[in-house]
């Protein structure tokens, strides 16, 4: 039963959840240093959290992560297991609760693998206890173990004195409440010492992202880590086979609905869009999209990002759903989500200090103050095409010291080193050409269009530039901007979309199609005369869609209304 | 005892990996050490000054006091003066100087490099500094915290971090660096300014219905009973060109005097006129003028670079809580071509100390800011070339004597900002400056992903409760301050 739950949870993290891993990856920085040990280490729970990282970091790769997780909660159930006096079918079954809980736990993204580690410290730690026959050293190594497990695995230490005392069947009640009182004792002694509220200090430092909130799934699963413990103390007869089947059963059908009702498909899709993004996959991008059209503004940027970085946005932009302006360059949010794949846009425009601005922002908004692999990798990068290279080694050598970081920053060091980084890096090299350097400006959302404008005019090769000049323009409704914008588009044949807008503004400004502009297809203005007879009819919206919907006069009158 | 024998055969194996130097080519120019302190003041109170020799894969230092008495470190990074012997040796080198002899070992081969000096003051230097911790960013942040760092050693203890609520610590400022009497900002959603005053800690809410907005910038009056305090609405801008990084500025800005015992702000059309912008105010050493900065308000951010902040100056009676009538230009701006920023009178009242940049209000992400000299006798304003470099050099503040400065420098890598300490002579001339002691400075500061802000000296540890303030700060209770108009 084991192995078919470890099974199942392997599937579950590598087929069906593998981007909420990669996010986690991307929301920490493991150093194999002893410093780095010693600071995450010295605070309650700090061992725990410092395994959890350890384990995170391979999240990089989903299949090698998702192996991982599948280990520790089957960990936490023969742990739980094992933690029960009396080992039947029943006890068994009961032992797989606290792993489906935590699989329901780590559906959320700000679930934080060292809270697996405290949880399986303390029962473990319970269970080595429980070996050791002799009544009085057994009492004192537990007394002993309360103070270290507080420091090594946090309150869930709490998990530990309770198991240990349904293993004594509550006999050696003194010695129980005295290791009760050490708990609380630790507790109190730790907010002398910790800069930690008392609320953090008592439900875990670093068991979940956000401080502020008490992960109440992870405590269910502790709470229930106790119970097979429990129902060992109570005399029940040797449950049949069939019955222990049946729970398990119960068990595992609870923690599939649990999980599928915990996941959230919806970022799970936008994950793996910013993946993309960040392991420039245009290509996949772009089939993802043709299988499911995006809708969150977040996931059509990335899929524009796409469309724009293979040169084919201008054509097919709007075959695709677009819903406004923040679906082509969001606005900065102060959180660690929204600015990451908005930064990887500005930084492929050539808006280096922009993209620089968005990953150290994203950075910092990091709720537990941790740092990150992608980020430093950016900011490296950007220090570097903004000539900082005394900064841009700082986090090189930072990075130096992450398992799969380390590769990179190295080779990056030696060909700074070399001097050969921007040969040996175009993507560098292009940032280096596309920033601006005769103009300056501070940063306006109000004013993306001058700003697109200015790196087209500063870079003639930079197309991207120029294809989210004009997409913004039309994305924002505003076709007197972009008809004067026009100009700068050299290409021999006029794209769809603005063969679109063109003919838009035309039949806004004319009465017929005469003198129409030889660069204006006559199939498109054709269809345009459909399109109005067709509106002017009063076809419903979704007809419309059926029939227009690939066009820039369909999201003109029947998206992004606000601008109206 | 087989306890003993095993720590005994450890030591023995350690000393025997320490490099040595031998067989020593002796080269004629001094040593590329960093932290570069060849030739620095310092005084007796402070931690060792370990450095490294970059290139080398070994070195080996000997410090010889003016008596003879000799301190060695070698190791292969950087050395580790013991604390106890070196503070003996400084105190035997009060008045004199350390010979520093550095050796290297480069592919094998040891060189030693000419002596050089280092300085050991007469005058003493104060027990410890305060500063806040922040990564130097944009408008979000991290993990930071006021810490305090005591001078004498590489003892540093948090003060006040927000790991102990949600929100920002803002700068610490003591009375002339009096520990029990400061003042603190928080912001966020726990926004309140904590003030202590002989160790009795309060939360305020600073901004009243006939100021601007919170106070921001303070500075306490000699006598304990005002802080100066500017109230600022302040912005960001993102540059795009590679050079500038931020721009901070005001849209509007007053200064206003708190007193401390009537718990009221006092304030005077004449330091809070719509045309312009009053920030950074400062009381003279008597107490009796109030120092501040002042420019013409501009366009925003088109008008920019034209904002230049001039010293002004208006008398304060500490009697009464006046503030004076007559605003008096102390230094025009326009004078110098640029903004003043940060005056800091000395407290011994000879001297002001103040940045100067290109434009702005905030010199920080200005790599053309150095600091300035203002002689109070004789109104002489001179660059501080003893210590500024090419990159920023900005805030600083004085020790209790007046005989040490400590300001913050972003000549190391050019973003991480860092402490300097300089001696300042009674003739008015400062010393080369030395960076903040470390344990193998070169990694710490490579390490460390914070800069400093706002340092300042104090004569003693801080006895902040910080379960109290913590408590302070997570509750929704605040003091209103009052308001009154000067007379």
């Amino acid at each position: 039963m084991t192995v078919l739950s470890g099974a199942a949870f392997y599937c579950f993290f590598a087929l069906f959840y593998p981007y909420h891993l990669h996010f986690q990856e991307q929301y920490q920085l493991f150093e194999s240093t002893w410093d780095y040990f010693q600071s995450v280490a010295s605070l309650p729970g700090g061992l725990a959290d410092w395994m959890g990282r350890w384990v995170t970091q391979f999240f990089y790769y989903a299949p090698v992560g998702a192996a991982m997780m599948s280990v520790l909660l089957c960990g936490v159930q023969l742990v739980t297991w094992a933690a029960c006096s009396k080992r039947t079918l029943l006890t068994y079954a009961l032992s797989f609760i606290p792993s489906v809980l935590l699989l329901a736990f780590f559906c959320d993204e700000n679930a934080l693998v060292g809270s697996v580690w405290a949880l399986i410290l303390s029962l473990g730690a319970a269970v080595l206890c429980q070996g050791i026959k002799k009544d009085r050293p057994r009492h004192i190594l537990k007394v002993a173990l309360v103070p270290v497990l507080y420091m090594a695995c946090g309150s869930l230490a709490v998990v530990f004195v309770l198991v240990s005392a349904l293993r004594e069947g509550l006999k050696y009640w003194t010695w129980d409440l005295s290791m009760l009182l050490l708990l609380v004792l630790c507790v109190l002694l730790a907010r002398q010492i910790f800069p930690y509220p008392l609320e953090r200090l008592s439900f875990g430092v670093h068991y979940y992202r956000y401080h502020n909130l008490v992960p109440f799934l992870l405590w269910l699963a502790a709470l229930t880590a106790v119970l097979p413990a429990a129902v060992s103390l109570v005399n029940l007869k040797e449950p049949k086979a069939w019955m222990g089947i049946m729970v398990y059963a119960g068990v595992a059908a609870a923690g599939a609905g649990l999980a599928f009702n915990a996941a959230d498909p919806t970022k799970e899709e936008w994950m793996r869009y910013d993946f993309m993004v960040r392991m420039q996959m245009w290509n996949r991008i772009m089939l993802t999209a043709d299988k499911k059209n995006p809708g969150n503004p977040k996931t059509v940027s990335c899929l524009n990002l796409a469309l724009g970085k293979t040169g084919r946005m201008p054509d097919y932009q709007f075959s695709y759903f677009q819903n406004g302006p923040e679906g082509l360059l969001p606005g900065f949010v102060r959180d660690h989500t929204n600015p990451v794949a908005t930064g990887e846009i500005y930084w492929h425009l050539g808006m280096v200090n922009t993209a620089q601005r968005f990953a150290f922002e994203a950075q910092e908004s990091i709720p537990d103050f941790q740092k990150s692999g992608r980020f430093y990798q950016r900011l490296a990068q950007t220090n570097l095409v903004n000539g900082d290279w005394d900064v841009a080694r700082k986090y090189l050598k930072a990075l130096r010291n992450a398992r799969f970081y380390r590769g990179w920053a190295n080779e990056t060091l030696s060909l700074m080193d070399s001097g050969e980084i921007f040969e040996k890096r175009p993507e560098l090299a292009q940032a280096r050409d596309f920033r601006l350097k005769e103009h300056d400006f501070l940063f306006s959302d109000e004013e993306k269009d001058s700003m697109l404008g200015l790196l087209k005019v500063e870079n003639p090769g930079n197309t991207l530039a120029l294809d989210y000049l004009m997409a913004w323009c039309l994305l924002r409704k505003d076709l007197d901007r972009f008809v004067e914008c026009i100009g700068m588009v050299e290409e021999p044949m006029m794209p769809k979309s603005y063969q679109e807008a063109l003919l838009l503004r035309w039949v806004q400004t004319h009465q017929d199609f005469e003198g129409l502009p030889g660069f204006l297809a006559p199939a498109h203005a054709l269809r345009i005369n459909r399109f109005i007879a067709d509106m002017k009819s009063g076809k419903s919206e979704e007809k419309m869609r059926k029939d227009y919907g690939d066009t820039y006069w369909f999201y003109y009158y029947f998206r992004y209304r606000n601008a109206e | 005892m087989k306890h003993l024998l095993h720590i005994g055969l450890a030591a023995l194996a350690i000393i025997a990996c320490s490099p040595r130097e031998h067989n020593a080519l002796q080269v004629q120019e001094l040593p590329a050490i960093a932290p570069d302190y060849v030739g620095v003041t310092i005084p007796a109170g402070i931690a060792p000054l370990d450095f490294s020799l970059p290139g080398a894969d070994a070195l080996d230092v000997q410090l010889q006091a003016p008596d003879g008495t000799v301190l060695r470190s070698s190791g292969r990074e950087a050395t580790r003066f013991h604390e106890k012997r070196w503070a003996r040796l400084l105190v035997k080198s009060v008045g004199g100087s350390l010979k520093v002899t550095v050796s290297g070992r480069f592919h094998g081969q040891w060189k030693r490099f000419q002596p050089f000096g280092i300085y050991v003051s007469k005058d003493a230097i104060d027990y410890g500094l305060t500063y806040r911790l922040i990564e130097p960013g944009y408008e979000v942040f991290s993990h930071m915290g006021i810490y305090e760092r005591e001078l004498s050693s590489f003892r540093e203890r948090p003060l006040l971090e927000n790991t102990q609520f949600d929100g920002c610590v803002n700068c610490h400022a003591s009375r002339q660096g009096k520990p029990e009497d400061f003042t603190l900002h928080i912001r966020g959603s726990h926004g309140a300014t904590l003030l202590s005053l002989d160790g009795q800690l309060d939360a305020y809410n600073t901004k009243t219905d006939s100021t601007l907005g919170f106070c921001v910038y303070p500075y306490w009056h000699p006598s304990g009973r005002y802080i100066a305090y500017s109230t600022n609405t302040t912005r960001q801008g993102f540059h795009a060109q590679k050079d500038k990084i931020i721009e901070v500025f005001d849209l509007a800005s007053d200064i206003q005097v708190y007193d401390v015992e009537k718990n009221q702000v006092i304030t005077a059309p004449q330091i809070k006129q719509s045309h312009l912008w009053e920030t950074f105010p400062v009381f003279s050493a008597d107490g009796k003028t109030l120092f501040f900065t002042s420019a013409a308000q501009v366009e925003i951010p088109g008008e920019l670079p034209q904002s230049r902040y001039s010293l002004m100056k208006v008398s304060f009676d500490p009697e009464t809580g006046t503030i004076g009538r007559d605003v008096e230009m102390v230094l025009d701006a326009a004078s110098f071509g640029g903004s003043i920023n940060f005056p800091r009178p000395s407290y011994d009242g000879k001297y002001l100390m103040f940045t100067l940049c290109d434009y702005g209000t905030f010199p920080i992400w200005h790599h053309e800011a150095d600091l300035w000299l203002l002689d109070l006798q004789t109104g002489e304003t001179r660059p501080l070339k003893e210590v500024n470099s090419t990159d920023t050099d900005s805030f600083h503040n004085w020790s209790s004597n007046s005989r040490w400065f400590v300001f913050s420098s972003r000549r190391g890598d050019g973003l991480f900002t860092r402490l300097y300490i300089a001696h300042f002579d009674e003739n008015g001339v400062a010393g080369k400056p030395f960076l903040l002691p470390q344990r193998n400075p070169v990694t710490y500061y490579e390490d460390l992903f914070r800069s400093y802000n706002v340092p300042e000296f104090v004569s003693g540890p801080v006895p902040l409760n910080k379960i109290r303030a913590q408590k302070l700060i997570n509750s929704p209770e605040r003091v209103p301050f009052g308001f009154r108009w000067s007379n």
